[in-house]
């Protein structure tokens, strides 16, 4: 699905991502993790096309980005970026129709109309779709890019690959882990999720693999199982925890402090 | 959601249309025939069953003129939307960061200067030497202000502005300079360009104004998504499939090449891109796939009433329309300001 190896990138001489391999497949939902600079957001931007240099490495469905039309692009993957302008004079409905623009020329078809109304039933902000976006909150904002997103992605094509920078910012707990289902859902329809989270149960949770970032390097990857242990995590954050059995579902549950 | 586009446009092209009507019939001369359509339908025709002058006035006078004032009006309206799609900024327009005055600056140049050159190049081109100069202005200002205020994606809105100040006082000195180099008759066209006025319109300009426009809007008219979508971000726009760079190139170049061409025709009239997309992102707010269209009806409306107006109120003289223009502008731009204060 998309492949990268030995990714790195630098700013202004100082190395962000050094030589980081990353592979994940249909059905995966790859949760990255990492404190603060560690290069999860490059990494990301990298994935998701952003970054037009060192991308020569970068394969999604065995293609290179730059042998990818720009419009079957759009159709096949979609990121939901960290930092939005906040002042987009527009009703909610219309940034959610944004998500649609591939797929029609200037007036949106019956499709469209339904495509948007399902994902804001789904996201649930269809309470919202008359307001302006300027007078939402930070957390309805979040939800209306989110809809935008997976509005996006609402085709026939097969295994879709659908970046998050974290999409959890400003949301509440409900909100918090239905952004997260309505996620693993798409992802095990045969598609592809990859998001930064900083809520390691929630990765633990949800993910079905793990990258453990630090100083842009991976220093683990795999199931949620092998990669949140009290040695990786205290390696990674320079924080002590410990790690428990959830008693229901059987993921790690993590413990922060002594 | 029905799409509501097309009646909007519908209904300003019936107010367009009545808006012209009137305008072909007031004014100073007094028609002999009472009946406009028979008129128009005898310079149709090209019999002689009206009297001469009275289709005289209307076929070289006042049809080309209204003509050019829907054309230019209409040209304006949509330069200055469409830049203030790719500044993503309200206070974008072709007046506020220069541009303008880059196309009246070459103008003049051009206007000044002109003869010397005009031996060395072919005679087709001298009678539109000061559209190209006025365009290669236009060109050179936006660009210059794009370089400067512009960068990751972002547009840095003082930067702008004061590039747009910087361009124009340099004008302004420009054509301080070329109105003490100019002769008599040189510096009677340059009182015309700085004011602005659609005095001077003919059929062969208006023929150009109309490739102009045609070729622009075809391009231009399709864009009100990307615009749309350039207001997430760039690169957000980009992951909707849109193409940022090629959008951003082509609408510099052929808004300069709008402005250019309106400024070569009708001097400088200002203001009409900041009014018009103004007034439209109050009742439509900035959705562009609406405003843009909108736009295009709306200022050919708003130039067509001013000039009716510019050419009646002190009839048989007639008030320079740029003023007219700057006149209702000023407080749009003021109305902006305090507007979007906080986000600035």
């Amino acid at each position: 699905m998309v492949k990268g190896h030995k990714i790195c990138y630098s700013h202004k001489n100082y190395s962000i991502l050094k030589g980081v391999d990353v592979s994940v497949e249909y059905g995966d939902m790859l949760v990255i993790v990492g404190p603060n600079g560690a290069g999860k957001s490059t990494l990301l931007n990298v994935l998701a096309n952003e970054i037009s240099r060192n991308t020569e490495d970068i394969y999604f469905k065995l293609k290179r980005f730059k042998e990818w039309d720009v419009l079957d692009l759009s159709k096949n993957k979609a990121k939901f970026s960290q930092h939005y302008n906040g002042d987009i004079p527009l009703s909610v409905r219309d940034v959610v129709l944004m998500g649609r623009y591939p797929y029609f020329n200037t007036v949106p078809g019956s499709n469209d109309l339904e495509a948007l109304e399902e994902v804001m039933k789904e996201v649930g902000i269809e309470d919202l779709k008359e307001r302006e976006y300027n007078s939402l909150s930070g957390g309805e904002k979040q939800r209306v890019h989110l809809a935008r997103v997976m509005a996006q992605l609402r085709n026939d094509v097969a295994h879709k690959l659908v970046l998050l920078d974290e999409p959890l910012n400003n949301l509440d707990v409900k909100h918090q882990y239905q952004v997260l289902e309505l996620m693993s859902a798409f992802a095990k329809r045969g598609n592809t999720v990859v998001t930064v989270l900083h809520d390691l149960n929630l990765a633990a949770r949800f993910a079905t693999h793990v990258l453990m970032m630090k100083n842009g390097s991976v220093l683990a990857q795999g199931t949620p199982e092998k990669v949140l242990t009290p040695e990786v995590i205290t390696e990674a954050y320079g924080f002590p925890c410990s790690i428990w059995n959830h008693p229901v579902r059987h993921h790690p549950v993590i413990l922060f402090g002594n | 959601m029905k799409n509501k586009v097309p009646l909007y446009l519908l209904v300003s092209f019936l107010v367009l249309l009545a808006l012209a009507g009137l305008s072909l019939y007031i004014g100073v001369y007094r028609f002999e025939e009472p009946s406009l359509l028979k008129i128009l339908g005898s310079l149709v025709k090209g019999d002689s069953s009206v009297p001469a002058t009275d289709a005289y006035i209307i076929g070289k006078i006042r049809l080309p003129r209204v003509v050019m004032a829907v054309l230019v009006g209409s040209i304006l309206a949509v330069a200055g939307t469409c830049l203030q799609g790719i500044f993503k900024n309200p206070l974008a327009t072709p007046d506020l960061i220069g541009v303008t005055s880059g196309a009246t600056l070459m103008a003049a140049v051009t206007i000044v200067l002109g003869e010397s050159v005009r031996a060395l190049i072919p005679e087709v081109l001298h009678y539109s030497m000061v559209s190209i100069g006025a365009f290669i202005g236009a060109l050179g200002a936006i660009s210059l202000v794009y370089i400067i205020s512009s960068g990751n994606g972002r547009t840095n809105v003082v930067v702008m502005l004061l590039a747009g100040v910087a361009i124009s006082s340099l004008g302004f000195a420009l054509v301080g300079l070329m109105t003490y180099l100019a002769k008599d008759e040189q510096l009677r066209d340059l009182t015309f360009w700085n004011l602005g006025s659609l005095g001077a319109a003919t059929w062969t300009k208006n023929a150009i104004l109309g490739v102009v426009m045609v070729a622009t809007y075809s391009y231009l008219m399709t864009k009100g998504k990307a615009m749309n979508a350039m207001m997430l971000g760039e690169k957000d726009a980009e992951h909707l499939g849109v193409n940022v760079e090629k959008i951003k190139r082509l609408t510099v170049l052929l808004s300069a090449l709008m402005v250019g061409t309106a400024v070569a025709f009708s001097g400088s009239i200002g203001f009409v891109g900041l009014i018009i997309p103004y007034i439209l992102r109050l009742l439509f707010s900035s959705n562009y796939a609406l405003i843009i269209p909108l736009s295009a009806v709306w200022g050919a409306i708003l130039l067509l009433s001013a000039d009716t107006f510019s050419r009646t109120v002190v009839a048989p003289a007639e008030l320079p329309i740029g003023i007219l223009t700057a006149i209702l502008g000023a407080p749009v731009f003021i109305a902006i300001l305090v507007r979007y204060k906080k986000t600035m």
